[in-house]
This record gives C-alpha cells, structure tokens and sequence, in this order.
C-alpha cells in the first residue's frame, strides 16, 4: 500500500503543492467573510473532498490505471491506498482551510468556533457521507459518470424541491431534518459524551467500511 | 520443462466480441507468438493475462499460480509492455521510474539507465514530449529492468523502426538464452515472429486456429499454386483457404505431405509463411 500511496503522491506531485496551495487560500479567503460555522464546514469539506476526486480523475485523464493495475498489486490493495491517501488529503485540506480563515485579517469566526468537539465530529461525519458514497460512484462509473451523477442529484433535488413548495408532493424536508437532529441529540442524551462520540465514530467507520467493500467489488469488476 | 503460462477454456464476453474457449501453454525458456487480424482477440488475452479484464470463464496460472488469486506474486514476475503506452504524460521519465521501481523487489537502476542509454531516451524529459515509438522504447525499458521471468508484450514493433525492431528482437532472443525467461509476443508483423517464435498461438475472431511450435507450423503448412481445373469439391474441402484468380488459384493446406501426394507435378508446392497462413485463415475462406 505505500508504493501505491507513494506512485500517487509522485503523479499528483506538482498538482498537490500548486492547486493544493490555491485551493486553500482560496477557501482561506472566501470563508473568511462567512460567521456561520456550519456553512464553513459543509463547503470546506465538500471542496476538500473534490480535492481528492480531481486528483484520481488525473490518473483517468492519461489513462494510466491501466499502467497501475499491470503493477504488482492487487485491485483491493489499489482501493484501499486510495482510500488511505484519499482520508489524508481530505483532512490536511480541511485543517490547511481551517487555519488559513484564521490567518486572514478580519475573520468573522475564532479558533474556539472551528475547532471543538463538535465541529470536528461535524466535519468529519460529513467527510464520511461525502466519501462513502461519492468513492464507489468514482470508481465505478469514473470521473464522467461522477459528476453526470452529481448534476442529475442536482436536478433532481431542484425538482423535488420546487415540487415540494408548490404543494404538489408530500415532502416536509424540516420534519426530517428535525427528526434526525432528535434522534442524534436522544442518543446523546442516553449514552453521554463520550459514547455518544464513540457511537459516532463507529458508524462512521462502518458506513467507510461498507463503502470500501462495494468499491474494491465494483473495480475488481471493472474491464480496462 | 515446466509452463510458465496455461490457459484453459477462457472466455470474455463483451457482448459484440466474444473470446471463446480458448486455451494453450507456453513452455519455460520459450518465446511465443501470439497472431491474428486485428480485433481478433489478442489484446484481450493479455488483458486477461494480467487481470485487467475480468474473464467469464476458464482457468490462467503463471509460474502454476492463478493469475487472480496469486495476483501481486504473479505480476511481481511479469514485465509488460501495452500496444499503447500509458503513463502519467506530464512527469519525466526518472520520475515515472520512481512511481514504478519500488513495486518490483529486483528492479535494476543500473539496467533501467543503461537501457536508457542504448535506447537515447533522456531521463529528464517529460513523457508526454516522446514520440510514440519513444514511448514504446520506455515501456519496454520498464519491463525489462526487473529481471522479469516472463516478458509480455502487446504489439511492441508496431511503432518502432526497422533497426530498433531488429534490436529488440536481438535482445528478447538473448534474454531466453538462460532458458529461465519466457515471453508472449503478440503481433501482426508475422516476420518478426518468424525471427524469433518458438511456439504460435494463431488466434481468429476470437477463437484459437492453433498453438503449436513454429518449426511445425512452417512444415506442416504449405501454398499451393495450380490451375484452376484442380479445384473441385474434394481439393476445396481439403484447403484451408483459396484465393481464385482468372488464370489460376492459390490455396493453403495444414497438410503439405499430402499436397505433396495429391498435386505432385500438377502444382507449385511451397514453404507457407505466417503471413499466408495468416492471410488465407482469415481472409481466403474456403470459397473464394
């Protein structure tokens, strides 16, 4: 798995230290104006989970995973460097943007409101569903089939929505949101902190297992 | 002699080509060809060789390994080069090494840069700025600076120059002088084979027409050049292929002894080349 980890940090060398670097100063800069902790986290994860795609979509451009599944490793050793390195990235992203907000002159949030307990397992918990079900969706259908994906969720978000407010569906998204939000805090409540955290933590290793396991299924299957 | 390579009853289906049945067994210290048209299945074989497609049915080993199972000891041993190079276009061939070397536990750098050399191919330069047969000479740098037991090569002549060709074949003749090292070389510039094939797996839409050693491919199978008044029901369902031309016809056989018997005097009798072979399996049908 380290050849692996090492070969995609050498491929994505220039890419990493260049757009890597703009990226977050970018995110720095722009969230900098932004005092509302959760819109933060939800778009610096997101972006730092792009991050990640745009560097194994690299790899698709030039046609190369031919090269790397010729390489003496397996298809399940691939996936999981992939999914190593992809975590690494996403949390060095998500951290580098977190501080350079802090950095910029004028931000409207402190240190103690980006980095606590909750925002961590905030950002984390959002880096889990973002990674776990957007991975298998890359490696399955590549980077293509990745964003037709998120446009047609896009889409179909839109008109749900829009399907919603006119009263032509029976969708009360607030009620859901509110549900889950009640559900999570009855659970905090009943195992306290630290398991409450621990519970957490479980899941979001079970959902990245589960989705480790469909994508090491899908791109054992997938002809190159 | 024990098999570095056996395929049994493999078969791929991608719904408007399908690989069907195919098997054969290449010997330790020999070099096989692997023949046919193009689209006729060799590509897909050694895909499936490496597990780069996931074969429907049938049953590969390497070195007695299953290529699947065994996947990274089997590719640990192999040493490939694709009818089209793909690397990571932007970095320069030392980085690309790099990317490559610490997967293989014998990779040479003293081997990787002297082939560079001999091959004039600059470390520094991006791979993106070779041309094709540069990129061609890289691969086969790659692939042969591992001590690889079992060489595969997919096309590699078909982007390179006379000489280089020559080279190459040079070199992939010395490389099983140790009887050790085996190579699969597919191809459809049958006279590279003829230089240095011990062993041709012809292969046609998919399925094996035969995979025998070329010395009794080349003897057993013969053109014969007749007159037009030879051909009747009987010679034509003991050709293999006819090409009918206005003053006469040339057909190919798998039996030349029998040609020999059957047409003494009365035709031309001659060596077949793979390229007849080739040519008439493919395009001479038996109804020309």
């Amino acid at each position: 798995m380290r050849n692996l980890i090492l070969k995609d940090l050498i491929l994505n060398k220039k890419f990493l230290l260049l757009m890597g670097l703009l990226y977050i100063l970018y995110m720095g800069l722009f969230f900098s104006r932004i005092d509302n902790p959760k819109l933060d986290i939800i778009c610096i994860t997101f972006l730092s989970f792009i991050l990640v795609v745009m560097i194994y979509t690299r790899e698709d451009k030039f046609k190369a995973t031919v090269t790397s599944c010729s390489l003496p490793a397996t298809r399940k050793q691939i996936v999981l460097a992939r999914y190593v390195l992809g975590w690494l990235l996403m949390i060095a992203a998500y951290v580098l943007a977190m501080t350079a907000i802090l950095a910029v002159p004028g931000h409207k949030l402190g240190a103690a409101e980006l980095f606590n307990i909750q925002t961590t397992f905030f950002a984390l918990a959002l880096m889990t569903l973002f990674f776990a079900f957007l991975m298998p969706l890359l490696i399955r259908f590549g980077v293509v089939g990745f964003f037709v994906f998120l446009i047609s969720f896009q889409m179909l978000s839109i008109i749900t929505l829009t399907l919603a407010s006119k009263k032509m569906l029976n969708l009360d998204i607030k009620a859901w949101v509110a549900a889950i939000n009640n559900a999570f805090m009855s659970l905090n409540a009943r195992l306290g902190a630290p398991g409450y955290y621990a519970f957490l933590l479980a899941m979001m290793f079970l959902l990245s297992l589960g989705s480790f396991v469909c994508s090491v299924f899908f791109f054992k299957r997938k002809d190159l | 002699m024990p098999n570095v390579l056996e395929i049994r009853n493999l078969s791929k289906d991608y719904g408007d080509f399908k690989l069907k049945d195919v098997s054969c067994s290449l010997p330790q210290g020999f070099i096989m060809g692997l023949i046919g048209p193009n689209g006729a299945g060799k590509t897909t074989i050694i895909k499936l060789i490496l597990n780069l497609l996931h074969r429907d049915e049938g049953e590969i080993k390497v070195f007695g390994l299953d290529n699947v199972d065994d996947e990274a000891t089997v590719k640990g041993r192999i040493g490939f080069v694709h009818d089209t190079p793909y690397f990571c276009e932007p970095l320069t061939l030392k980085s690309l090494k790099a990317t490559v070397a610490p997967f293989y536990k014998d990779w040479d750098d003293g081997v990787f840069y002297r082939l560079l050399r001999e091959f004039d191919l600059p470390a520094r330069k991006p791979f993106r700025k070779l041309s094709r047969g540069m990129k061609m000479k890289f691969a086969l740098a790659v692939a042969l600076s591992h001590h690889a037991d079992f060489i595969i090569l997919d096309e590699p002549t078909s982007g390179l120059d006379p000489v280089f060709r020559r080279e190459l074949l040079a070199r992939l003749s010395a490389l099983i002088q140790d009887e050790k090292k085996s190579v699969l070389f597919s191809t459809h510039i049958t006279s590279d084979l003829e230089r240095i094939a011990d062993y041709i797996t012809f292969i046609h839409d998919g399925r094996i027409v035969f995979s025998k050693a070329k010395d009794e491919v080349l003897e057993k199978w013969a053109v014969v050049k007749g007159g037009n008044d030879l051909l009747n029901e009987d010679s034509r369902t003991f050709f293999k292929g006819i090409r009918k031309r206005e003053f006469g016809f040339e057909a190919l056989t798998a039996d030349a002894a029998e040609a020999r018997r059957r047409f003494a005097g009365k035709a031309v009798i001659e060596k077949a080349s793979l390229e007849d072979i080739m040519y008439f399996m493919t395009r001479g049908g038996n109804h020309a």
